[in-house]
């Protein structure tokens, strides 16, 4: 609720001040919204840092955009992108996100907590100024993020060990639904249960006037009634191809990582 | 018989209704008491967060100092500011598990952290001026230490008045104000931003002075 009234709030100190526009969490691990990068090594590096969440479980996203859109700093700006997106794994927290600003000739390389150790910011800074900015001066950005995406998995290699899945591999097997279906369930039983023995102290009452046995029916029916319900979950697994696609884990950032411009 | 049996269901409504409000309330009051504490204790790991962030900034100094006294000649007044204002923000003695409730301690504490901030920014103005230092690699990886610990700074900071704002929110809501203030729940102070210490430093370049 509070929540709700700050973004309100805020929406409308945006709407008042500068338009600032939050990015949607991308659909893939590269995603090149400027059009600078060759089709070949978007496919390329997008596989690779895909292979990279399977291996490692860190989710590494390369965000490049035309422009700056915020009246804030770059800074301050990447920290809330990354945070709305959720990169990295919730318990880990292990996302780091490179994002460029083509136009504005700036880039930032922001590091969830978790990769905050593999990822210091003074090797962040190292990366920005010697992997990738000497590439992008020359206009090169297939070789800039090749050579930056080459050194921020490098890096981060040996920090945590993968699953074999990314977090878009786990959704299409098991689908959210799931996860709510079972305390369901559960408190379906505790009601059926809580229902029978209310029926059953009011059968033992009239058990003096009448002969016993009905409630029996009773239980048998609130029982096989829960059971109806949770044979239901057999439909919902089986899902199609999983095609690369990112989604976010529910990671955090608490600032860590470096910019630099060229 | 008949009366009687009614009697004693009605009776036997009321005692269910009379139950039923009481764990009603006991569940609310029990369910706000949880709550209040929960949020309670998310105020302290975020203030703890932002203590372990200012650490990290006041631990980069001597470092930081070390290298920069290495270049030739540089401003020793800038040097001897750093130090004064790390030195200052020592003195403040501030519980780091528990947020403070004295607002007056914290703005104590912010100022001594403002004045820290603006006299590294002042450090790293004055550093342009000095090619050979901004070159170097030592320098430049404590210039990005010290960035993105100003960011993280930030950050928690801005997580802190968060859990701050919920929890107040929360004492103060319709079913919990009445008991907040019996179990110790008492209002906590925010973060402001203090006067001048989110300012760039002003400096004066004064070329003829050496």
């Amino acid at each position: 609720m509070k929540r709700f009234a700050v973004i309100l709030l805020a929406l409308f100190c945006l709407t008042a001040f500068a338009a600032e526009v939050m990015p949607p969490t991308p659909a893939k691990y590269f995603n090149d919204y400027a059009g600078v990068t060759a089709p070949a090594t978007a496919t390329q590096l997008n596989q690779r840092l895909e292979q990279f969440e399977r291996d490692t479980s860190s989710q590494i996203v390369v965000a490049v955009f035309p422009k700056l859109q915020t009246d804030s700093s770059i800074e301050d700006y990447c920290v809330r992108v990354f945070n709305s997106w959720h990169v990295g794994q919730k318990d880990k927290n292990n996302g780091a996100v490179l994002f460029v600003f083509t136009q504005d000739r700036k880039m930032y390389l922001q590091t969830g907590y978790g990769l905050e150790g593999a990822l210091p910011d003074a090797l962040c800074k190292r990366i920005i100024e010697d992997e990738i900015k000497p590439s992008f001066k020359a206009g090169d950005f297939n070789a800039g993020l090749t050579a930056g995406v080459n050194a921020i998995l490098a890096a981060a290699k040996g920090e945590y060990k993968g699953t074999g899945r990314t977090v878009a591999d786990q959704h299409f097997a098991m689908p959210s639904g799931n996860d709510n279906l079972v305390p369901l369930i559960g408190m379906l039983f505790f009601v059926g249960i809580f229902i029978s023995f209310f029926v059953l102290a009011a059968s033992a009452n009239r058990k003096g006037r009448r002969s016993g046995g009905r409630w029996h029916g009773w239980t048998i029916g609130s029982g096989s009634s829960s059971s109806g319900w949770s044979s239901g979950d057999s439909g919902w697994s089986g899902g199609g191809d999983s095609g690369g696609g990112f989604s976010g884990g529910g990671g955090s950032s608490g600032g860590g990582g470096a910019g630099g411009s060229w | 018989m008949k009366k009687f049996g009614i009697g004693c269901g009605v009776l036997a409504l009321l005692g269910v209704i009379g139950l039923i409000i009481v764990i009603v309330v006991a569940l609310l009051a029990g369910g706000g008491y949880n709550r209040m504490v929960a949020l309670s204790q998310r105020v302290n790991s975020s203030w703890a967060q932002v203590q372990n962030v200012y650490q990290r900034r006041a631990d980069l100094i001597p470092n930081l100092v070390a290298t920069v006294s290495g270049s030739a000649n540089f401003e020793k007044s800038t040097l001897t500011e750093i130090t004064a204002a790390r030195a200052s923000v020592g003195q403040v003695k501030i519980d780091p598990n528990s947020s403070p409730t004295d607002p007056a301690k914290l703005a104590q504490f912010e100022q001594a952290q403002g004045a820290l901030s603006s006299a590294l920014s002042r450090l790293l103005v004055v550093s342009e001026r000095y090619p050979d230092l901004k070159a170097s690699a030592g320098f430049r990886d404590l210039q990005a230490q010290l960035e993105g610990t100003e960011n993280r700074i930030s950050v928690e900071r801005g997580n802190f008045n968060q859990a701050v704002q919920d929890y107040n929110t929360a004492i103060k809501s319709f079913p919990t104000v009445f008991f907040a203030g019996r179990f110790g729940f008492t209002e906590k102070p925010y973060f402001t931003a203090t006067t001048g210490a989110d300012k760039p430093p002003q400096v004066q370049f004064d070329f003829n002075k050496k």
